[in-house]
């Protein structure tokens, strides 16, 4: 241990390593029957060398290693070590923002940056970047696209992976690559103005590498920095709520709305989602969803630096129409709740406590893809198996987020219970096991297979984790990147 | 080579006697001649892809899986190829087992409201886009056109086009595939595993998509694919396109929601200024820099002829007298084509009164000759179906693209002219055709949303004649050499020789060495090597998949 210490402090200075740190108890939030080992040292790196140095030293030693980006509460249990001896890369140091590229809407960041950090920073520059819906604030940009957290806006995402762009890769060998263009990565100033820039997420060359580390939990390697297409900023915005009683009604006018890439912003909430995210205290959400519809559509329109006032009007209009078509209605104010209310909600990271947190102190998700025609089958199955297991239906948030552009749907239900209840957190944890089968019997896609989930999705897709193994073969022969996740 | 009896017999037992040749005129009809268009090689004098051992032609994924294993059985070497674009698609190593794809023609499944098709390899874009508008969709149709493979575009080149900035290249929209890995076994990616529906290709985790392409697929040399799906994006056009006119000169009148422009401007840096405002405000359907491939000199020429069905190529010089024709010429040199599409009366009316706002900011206009109804609405087919892909060829029955700038706007906008006038001076020579020097064409936005640019200076010579197939190999020589020397990188006229060499066979290994450690980052290659090890370990396919072993 003193001398594992030792060479740690030699990588990255005595203040850089922790002793025996303390597993923050958000991470115990994450109720999966599997073992959770204590760390035994969390260490700090400042720079790419030093990362690769800790890398390198990980696979002398073999020493499991867990990085670490944002800070608490932890939901899922990715940064909590399986392995014994494991040592914590806390990469929450590494915060700065390189560079700001107005001209080509590019953000070039480290780690620790925080969406918080970012957003004010590209404001400045006449940028912002699209977001998840209410992150934490310290939530960890590049680690919030590595994992494909869906973004509010599903039309600037060409690509699932989208707005993540280039990378610089650390790799679990501690070969550092650097991948889409990222070898353009812009270390003179000269270089930007030249437009050498790292614009492109894909490749270089026939392998797509930032796809290796994408929904990896760290498996596979250490991003140290990344570039991030951002969006243009704009003062004019409006938001509208486009209710109904059953979420079948909201389905075919949310996909034509896709269809012809109308709105920013756009996603479905249930009652209770909605009340989560607006609701500054558990009495607040619970007054707020007994008063709000049943299903919304919340859909945002952004002017733009040209003509904003009119391409706002025009697609304000023709939202309109097409929700008269479905006969519903746009609507800037359901139930005393102001679309300008929620619209300064989901423009900035969530308020403390974390949104899904705050109704009970503790919250379990269960969330997959699928597309949008099937969710309400999923809304079933997820009330069913909510009945049989006692567990009340009316606190079931619900949150329907379409991506790629439409052709699929982040379908994500939000079961907060008392942690404190011994007796409710079991009965979740059996609600939490038998509802992510049945969904994933029904042909719900964990494309993130985080936990437990993992096995379930693993085991009947033997080719992808044939292939996997192989790729983490090559790239961390060692299995020293966080080992017990995933299939690894 | 011939097959030993008992090899053939095995693969015939597959496919079927009728689906199997060794025949020499069969193999003959299955390789490719370098001095046409080799695609970013060179063209080279006489030379052809090397003759197969035989060929193939699969019914479905199985018989592919059957194939493949007798190849690792026996040792083969295989490459499949689907509508056979350019020498990349032939074989680059003597005796391999040519596969063509062509019976695996099926559109799966069309799925409306989530907007994707899946479909097999002989499924090309205008058979897609056809059914895909008569529900409301269309698909992204890269470069090399309309009669090009989806699904080989899609998943082993690059698959790029001048609808990439609405509706996504082929990188973005490629979504779960199905690939008959070298060794046999078969890989599908993403949600189609889990679910039975293809709406999503990464993962569960890390995607292994990326094993199967990267910026650039794998060009035939790893495995097979035999299926994958592909996002579509919305027609708000009729079912059917109503195609009239009379040869050449088709074209195709459309909703008052659609537009054709041809905008150019005073200065390289004004056409990248409005390139940015034009990704930045999200106007635009199709953008592409496409009528200069006539060259900066000819395209309007060019264009006046391709859409009066009374002139023909030999009207050229009269054409080009024409004050009239040269004024317009004139004023549009630094242009592009931009394609707005209205999902609603609204929605076209604010893009065009953007577009109106972005010219008056870059000083730029409206080639008002090229709205004229016959040219405007021969625009509107010819970049929604890019059908015309013989206008590639049509100076002189040759070409290939040289420079190939590739990244932000700035970029080549800042080299173009250099390059273009480059060469001009080449053109005087008299082995390539004489256009103007910048023959640059290429999307205005490389990916979806834009953000990138490509400039490919298009080089057209006659293949029938030794003295301009050779002429225009030395200037693509010359375009390296420039290339190297102002730091642009090798240009997109060699990007290929790395794979194959003037003989038409794979490049020796230590020129493909020499190359690859000149790279930017050689363990790119290395990796590649390392990825071809695992999953291709008879290494069955060739070099177009490229690959440096450790020092």
């Amino acid at each position: 241990m003193q001398e594992k210490k030792a060479q740690l402090i030699a990588i990255v200075g005595a203040a850089g390593v922790v002793d025996d740190p303390q597993v923050d108890e958000s991470f115990l939030l994450d109720h999966e029957a599997r073992l959770s080992m204590e760390p035994h040292f969390l260490v700090r790196p400042g720079n790419v060398e030093e990362v690769q140095e800790i890398v390198q030293w990980a696979n002398q030693t073999l020493t499991p290693l867990v990085p670490v980006s944002s800070g608490g509460p932890h939901l899922r249990g990715d940064s909590l070590p399986t392995a014994p001896e494991s040592v914590l890369v806390d990469l929450s140091g590494m915060k700065q923002i390189l560079k700001i590229d107005r001209r080509n809407r590019l953000a070039l960041i480290q780690p620790g940056v925080t969406y918080s950090q970012l957003q004010p920073e590209l404001q400045k520059e006449g940028l912002r970047v699209v977001t998840p819906l209410l992150p934490r604030a310290n939530k960890s940009v590049i680690a919030s696209l590595l994992e494909r957290e869906p973004v509010m806006s599903p039309k600037y995402q060409w690509n699932l992976l989208e707005p993540l762009r280039s990378l610089e890769i650390v790799w679990g060998n501690g070969d550092k690559l650097y991948s889409g263009s990222g070898v353009f990565r812009g270390e003179k100033e000269e270089d930007w103005q030249k437009g050498m820039v790292p614009l492109l997420g894909s490749g270089p060359g026939q392998l797509d590498f930032y796809k290796f580390v994408s929904a990896a939990r760290g498996s596979m390697g250490i991003v140290t920095w990344a570039s991030v297409k951002c969006e243009v900023y704009s003062e004019s915005r409006k938001l509208f709520f486009v209710p109904a009683e059953k979420l079948d009604d909201l389905i075919d006018f949310t996909y034509q709305l896709l269809k012809f890439r109308f709105g920013d912003e756009l996603f479905i909430l249930n009652n209770t989602g909605l009340a989560y995210v607006l609701g500054g205290t558990a009495e607040e959400i619970e007054s707020l969803k007994n008063v709000l519809p049943a299903w919304t559509v919340i859909v945002g329109i952004t002017g733009g630096q040209i003509l904003a006032r009119e391409k706002i009007s025009a697609q304000e209009n023709d939202i309109q129409d097409t929700a008269r078509q479905f006969e519903l209605k746009l609507m800037s104010e359901i139930r005393d709740c102001h679309s300008a209310e929620l619209l300064e909600i989901l423009l900035k990271p969530s308020r403390e406590p974390y949104w899904k947190l705050r109704y009970k102190g503790g919250a379990q998700e269960i969330f997959f893809l699928t597309t949008l025609d099937r969710t309400p089958g999923y809304v079933d199955t997820m009330f069913t198996a909510a009945s049989r297991h006692q567990y009340p239906a009316e606190d079931i948030g619900i949150y329907l987020q379409p991506v790629h552009q439409g052709t699929g749907c982040h379908c994500e239900f939000i079961l907060p219970f008392r942690r404190a209840n011994g007796h409710e957190s079991g009965r979740l944890q059996d609600l939490f096991s038998n509802a992510a089968l049945s969904l994933f019997r029904q042909g719900a896609y964990f494309s993130r297979p985080y936990g437990t989930w993992a096995d379930m999705v693993y085991n009947a897709d033997a080719g992808t984790l044939m292939a996997m193994q192989k790729v983490k073969d090559i790239f961390d022969p060692n299995h020293v990147m966080n080992p017990g996740k995933l299939c690894f | 080579m011939t097959l030993p009896k008992h090899v053939y017999q095995a693969f015939e037992d597959v496919v079927g006697a009728v689906n199997i040749s060794d025949d020499p005129a069969v193999l003959d009809s299955y390789r490719y001649s370098l001095a046409h268009t080799a695609i970013h090689l060179g063209p080279f004098y006489n030379t052809y892809t090397p003759r197969g051992a035989a060929v193939l032609l699969p019914g479905s994924a199985k018989e592919v899986q059957a194939i493949v294993k007798l190849c690792n059985k026996y040792r083969i070497k295989f490459k499949a190829s689907s509508t056979f674009w350019s020498a990349q698609g032939y074989p680059s190593e003597e005796d391999t087992i040519q596969l063509d794809m062509r019976r695996m023609d099926r559109i799966l499944e069309l799925d409306e409201k989530n907007m994707f098709a899946v479909v097999e390899p002989g499924v090309i874009g205008a058979t897609l886009q056809a059914e895909a508008m008569k529900v409301g969709l269309n698909t992204h149709i890269p470069g090399s056109g309309c009669s090009c493979s989806v699904l080989a575009s899609a998943t082993s080149y690059f698959g790029s086009g001048p609808s990439n900035l609405y509706g996504g290249c082929y990188y973005d929209n490629l979504l779960g595939l199905e690939w008959v890995m070298p060794t046999g076994e078969i890989l599908r990616t993403g949600s189609v595993n889990s679910t039975g529906s293809w709406f999503c290709g990464e993962g569960p985790g890390p995607s292994m998509k990326g094993v199967a392409r990267g910026f650039l697929g794998a060009k035939g040399s790893m495995g097979v694919f035999t299926k994958c799906a592909i996002k579509l994006f919305a027609w708000p056009g009729p079912k059917t396109l109503p195609v009239e006119g009379v040869i050449p000169a088709y074209k195709v009148s459309l909703p008052e929601t659609f537009r054709a422009y041809t905008l150019a401007f005073p200065s390289w840096k004004a056409w990248a200024d409005a390139a940015h405002l034009i990704w930045d405000t999200g106007i635009g359907y199709l953008a592409h820099r496409q009528f200069n491939m006539f060259g900066r000199d000819l395209k309007f020429a060019m264009v006046k002829i391709l859409t009066d069905p009374t002139k023909t190529l030999g009207d050229l010089e009269e054409v080009l007298a024409d004050p009239e024709v040269q004024r317009i010429t004139k004023q549009s040199e630094r242009d592009f084509q931009i394609i707005l599409v209205g999902m609603t009366a609204r929605d076209i009316a604010w893009q065009d009164a953007a577009l109106d706002e972005i010219l008056n900011r870059t000083d730029g206009w409206k080639v008002e000759a090229m709205n004229v109804p016959e040219i405007h609405d021969w625009v509107l087919l010819y970049l929604i179906r890019l059908g015309h892909k013989n206008l590639n060829l049509v100076f002189s029955g040759g070409y290939d693209g040289a420079f190939g700038l590739l990244g932000a706007m700035d970029y080549g906008a800042a080299h173009a002219e250099e390059a273009a006038q480059f060469k001009k001076t080449w053109e005087k020579r008299g082995a390539i055709v004489d256009a103007g020097g910048d023959c640059m064409m290429g999307p205005i936005g490389g990916q979806g949303g834009g953000g990138t640019g490509l400039w490919e200076n298009f080089t057209c010579f006659d293949p029938h004649d030794r003295e301009s197939v050779e002429g225009t190999l030395e200037f693509f020589d010359a375009c390296t050499k420039l290339g190297l020397e102002k730091g642009w990188g090798v240009g997109m006229e060699k990007w290929n020789s790395v794979a194959r060499g003037s003989d038409g066979r794979t490049t020796p290994k230590a020129e493909r060495d020499r190359m690859h450690l000149s790279a930017p980052q050689p363990s790119v290659f290395r990796y590649q090597h390392k990825i071809r090890e695992a999953f291709n370990p008879n290494d069955l396919g060739d070099a177009y998949y490229e690959t440096l072993e450790d020092e």
